[in-house]
């Protein structure tokens, strides 16, 4: 059966990454560390939570996209009104045993909403020019609010999700050209609206050397981790940028640099393929509902424009913005975001196939 | 209006439009990841080891200086120097209030410490030449401070830092990061690479922090050799203080195969200090003042040697056979020459006078005669055959050869022909001839030895170098007239000893006398203007060992300021020598 066929090959490419995954983070850490076993028992607790979504029927979600929305955006706006008084640059809400980070589900919840109000849409409705208004308003307010946070790569990535599914879903395309071009015409505005830290940022990314010792040291020591890695890297453990902590954030947003610097060209790229693997595979569902369809655009988006993010921050060809890389990078709300949109894309296989 | 086909078309192309793009900006990324992995990866692994090696000097130990009595005159002192590796400014800030703990550095070093972090060097100096304590405080702190290391250095010191300081010269650390002691002046520039040695290094893994992980490679420096002197430290501190009681003098003393006992200059000047570095206002001080202390005036200064040059004129002439030691010559208190007049400096005439008599009063007229027969050419030869105008190849930098003119260089240098009267005046060392006290010494040296040869030297020789005679029947009447001159003649009055001088005077003039001044006593003229006092001599005179050269700048005449020190320093000598 098709459907089978299916399920077999995702959970393949799943498990590939699983195991990168905790290879990463052995690697990381310098060998099987307790920080490595918390990892993977988190592992275990996403794969119960995917497994447990699988079993949902996708339309259960469609009926309370807007509400799961509605209730993320007061929490972010809780988390960022108290933030600004009490908390400091704090993003999540601590409960007990675990913390709660609006802004990481609330890439989850934009892609629900959006994906609920297109497919309540007739078809002819959509060449028109103000029935794609609603859904930019759901994606631009959120980003505004995460980005004075200030958490610039979360925003970005918001804006890309929200923007890619209004695009997919058929944004006149000459209007589209032209939002383009506007975009690029306000961007020296938005530039005064950047604190100072985040305008470092790009303009590091601009010229790595401009300051080796201070705000670009992080993007140089990535590029020597990555290039001194050569075709087959310099061996399991015997990475020096990592082990001597030359690489900052070595186990979370820097673990590509980490385990390109020890597996060299052919791990990173086999980790690369890995990714295209499984976002073409969000891609080319064959789903029945509209719903289901641009939940996985949606899904594929925000999985595509993490990894790009990172990977593009890590080699200097992007910002450094804090976007962790899926799967891969150590710590939670990140991986059970993924962990939920597997399980997503689970639960329309198993639809189809039934 | 879209056809509901249309759309379809729409939606399918834009999925497509997405996908090629996802796939073209994953091609970026593994593009990129070539870039680095494989076509730049030599570039990026000699980055990541330079990252995480240290390659850190070990400053090589300088040779000592020791005088031929076994003092030590030059040294060094084991110390400690702070270095930070560069680091981000917060660090920075860091270690240096960690440090000011133990070091209480005043604002203005602070200050200083931060311009120098903006000169991009690879690490900076802290402090250099730490006290005991201060390396204990630091050292036992070191795990807290990142990327701060502490390194051996040296500073040189000095027995006798006056004494000695043309001779020595003087030693700076160089600026570099690597601040190894090089010599500026005197032996310590000379004999630089002999006294230096080769620096070594260590290799040390740090990691990011620059916290040190293990040492990977050390290799050892080469000391430095070494150098041990002709010179004898007692001498040399005894014709110091005898020169101490004029304004500005030198000396230098020598043995029969060249070897120099004593070379001082008058006023000397702390090398002590100027190895540890002197504030700008002192360097101007030393370089403002008008004794120039800081002038080595016995190889890099030159005078017109006057009188004492009519040794070498009366030598010339006897071995051209222009005299005979018989031949009488009148003095009548000057000759004219090209209408002028030279005067003798004994206006009423010495009369008739033989080679003897004319060397032991010092008469003018009879050189200026026997020169204008000599011609300049002449003189020339057997000057330069004596060393003047010639380098004597002594171990210091900086030596001036002097000047001896002849026909060709008045031709090049002053653009005109030579004219008779020049041959006069340099007939009595006057005019254009110019000479440093070692060529004067080394001169004599060249007679008493009978040998063309001889040249002085700082360091023991192995072997003597062959002997060129001189002319003997000339060099043994110019010996006897300059016995004479101590017995009889211009120096009798200090020079007239048991064992025996023999040596000249000279008094040589600074600028033209005018005619009121003549016979003016020296004592009364404006310092400047006085005349330089020369002496030379040997002693004793039956069997010559030891050579000296005085000259005592403005100090008048040299019978009278010059010879008086010579005496005293070859009793000084002799009375070593007896025990």
């Amino acid at each position: 059966m098709q459907g089978n066929k299916e399920i077999k090959i995702f959970l393949i490419l799943l498990t590939a990454i699983i195991l990168t995954s905790i290879l990463g983070q052995v690697i990381a850490f310098g060998g099987f560390e307790v920080q490595v076993k918390k990892h993977i028992i988190k592992i275990i607790f996403g794969l119960m939570i995917l497994f447990g979504i699988s079993r949902v029927d996708i339309r259960f979600w469609k009926s309370f996209a807007y509400l799961i929305y509605a209730l993320n955006l007061f929490c972010l706006l809780l988390v960022s009104l108290l933030g600004a008084t009490k908390l400091g640059a704090q993003r999540w809400i601590d409960f007990y045993f675990f913390s709660f980070q609006p802004s990481e589900f609330m890439k989850l919840s934009l892609v629900f909403a959006i994906a609920s109000y297109y497919s309540d849409l007739s078809e002819y409705e959509l060449n028109q020019l103000k029935i794609h208004m609603f859904p930019f308003f759901l994606t631009i307010v959120p980003a505004f609010i995460i980005l004075r946070q200030p958490d610039l790569g979360t925003a970005m990535l918001l804006s890309g999700v929200g923007i890619g599914m209004i695009f997919l879903a058929g944004f006149p395309t000459k209007a589209f050209i032209w939002s383009v071009v506007g975009f690029l015409g306000i961007c020296p505005i938005g530039w005064h609206f950047l604190r100072d830290y985040q305008k470092n940022r790009i303009l590091n990314f601009i010229d790595p050397g401009r300051d080796p010792l201070g705000t670009g040291y992080h993007i140089l020591q990535s590029r020597i981790a990555i290039g001194s890695g050569h075709v087959f890297g310099k061996g399991l453990f015997q990475g020096t940028q990592s082990s001597l902590n030359f690489l900052p954030e070595k186990h979370t947003d820097f673990i590509f640099t980490t385990i390109s610097e020890e597996l060299g060209f052919v791990g990173s790229a086999f980790i690369i393929f890995l990714f295209a693997g499984l976002i073409y595979f969000f891609f080319y569902i064959r789903s029945g509902s509209k719903f289901s369809c641009h939940l996985c655009f949606g899904l594929g988006l925000m999985l595509f424009l993490h990894m790009f993010i990172n990977i593009g921050m890590v080699l200097g060809i992007l910002p450094v913005v804090g976007v962790p890389l899926p799967f891969l990078s150590y710590g939670g709300s990140s991986l059970i975001t993924f962990m939920i949109s597997c399980g997503l894309v689970m639960s329309i296989l198993l639809k189809v196939r039934a | 209006m879209l056809e509901d086909r249309d759309l379809k078309k729409l939606l399918s192309f834009r999925k497509n439009f997405v996908l090629i793009l996802i796939g073209v900006l994953c091609l970026v990324l593994i593009g990129n990841l070539y870039i680095l992995q494989v076509r730049h990866a030599h570039k990026y692994r000699l980055m990541s080891d330079r990252n995480r090696i240290r390659v850190l000097p070990i400053v090589p130990k300088r040779g000592r200086i020791i005088s031929s009595d076994g003092k030590v005159l030059a040294f060094c002192d084991y110390k400690h120097r702070i270095v930070m590796d560069r680091c981000p400014i917060n660090v920075f800030k860091e270690n240096i209030e960690i440090l000011d703990k133990y070091l209480n550095f005043t604002k203005e070093e602070k200050g200083n410490l931060l311009n120098f972090r903006k000169r991009r060097q690879s690490s900076i100096t802290i402090k250099d030449e730490l006290t005991r304590d201060e390396f204990v405080k630091v050292s036992m702190n070191l795990f807290r401070l990142r990327g701060v290391h502490i390194l051996n250095t040296f500073s040189r010191r000095y027995s006798k830092p006056f004494e000695f300081s043309h001779l020595l010269g003087y030693t700076a650390k160089n600026a570099n990061e690597f601040q190894v002691l090089t010599g500026k002046t005197g032996l310590e520039l000379f004999f630089d690479k002999k006294l230096g040695g080769n620096i070594g290094n260590i290799q040390k893994e740090v990691n990011a922090a620059g916290y040190n992980i293990r040492i990977i490679d050390q290799e050892d420096p080469v000391n430095g050799e070494d150098l041990k002197l002709t010179i004898n430290s007692e001498i040399q501190e005894f014709v110091y203080n005898l020169l101490s009681k004029h304004k500005v003098g030198a000396c230098c003393v020598l043995d029969m195969k060249g070897n120099i006992i004593a070379l001082v200059s008058f006023p000397g000047y702390d090398i002590n200090s100027m190895s540890l570095g002197i504030s700008h206002a002192q360097w101007n001080e030393l370089n403002s003042n008008q004794y120039k202390p800081l002038l080595n005036r016995f190889s890099s200064s030159v005078y017109p040697p006057g009188s004492v040059f009519k040794i070498v004129t009366a030598y010339a002439a006897l071995c051209e056979g222009i005299v005979s030691p018989k031949d009488r010559i009148l003095c009548l208190g000057g000759i004219k020459q090209d209408d002028r007049t030279f005067h003798c400096w004994y206006r009423a005439g010495h009369g008739r006078l033989n080679i003897y008599e004319a060397l032991s009063y010092s008469c003018d007229c009879y050189f200026f005669q026997i020169a204008k027969k000599l011609g300049i050419q002449k003189l020339d030869k057997y000057a330069r055959e004596l060393g003047f105008g010639l380098k004597t190849g002594i171990e210091l930098p900086n030596e001036r050869s002097g000047l001896m003119p002849n026909k060709e260089w008045k031709l090049i240098h002053r653009n005109g022909y030579w004219k008779t009267y020049e041959t006069i005046i340099a007939g009595i060392g006057q005019g254009y001839v110019l000479a440093s006290l070692i060529q004067i010494a080394s001169m004599m040296g060249k007679i008493y030895s009978n040998n063309l040869n001889y040249s002085p030297s700082l360091l023991p020789r192995d072997q003597a170098e062959p002997a060129i005679p001189l002319k003997k029947e000339a060099s043994d009447v110019v010996k006897r007239a300059l016995h004479m001159v101590c017995e009889m003649g211009t120096a009798r009055g200090s020079c007239h000893t048991v064992y025996g001088i023999a040596g000249k005077t000279g008094s040589s003039q600074v600028r033209s006398i005018k005619e009121k001044e003549v016979g003016i006593n020296q004592q009364l003229i404006e310092w400047k203007s006085r005349d330089h006092a020369l002496f030379t001599g040997v002693a004793p005179v039956n069997s010559p060992k030891y050579i000296v050269a005085v000259i005592v700048e403005h100090g008048g005449g040299g019978s009278s300021v010059a010879a008086p020190i010579a005496r005293k320093i070859f009793d000084k000598l002799l009375e070593k020598d007896a025990g």
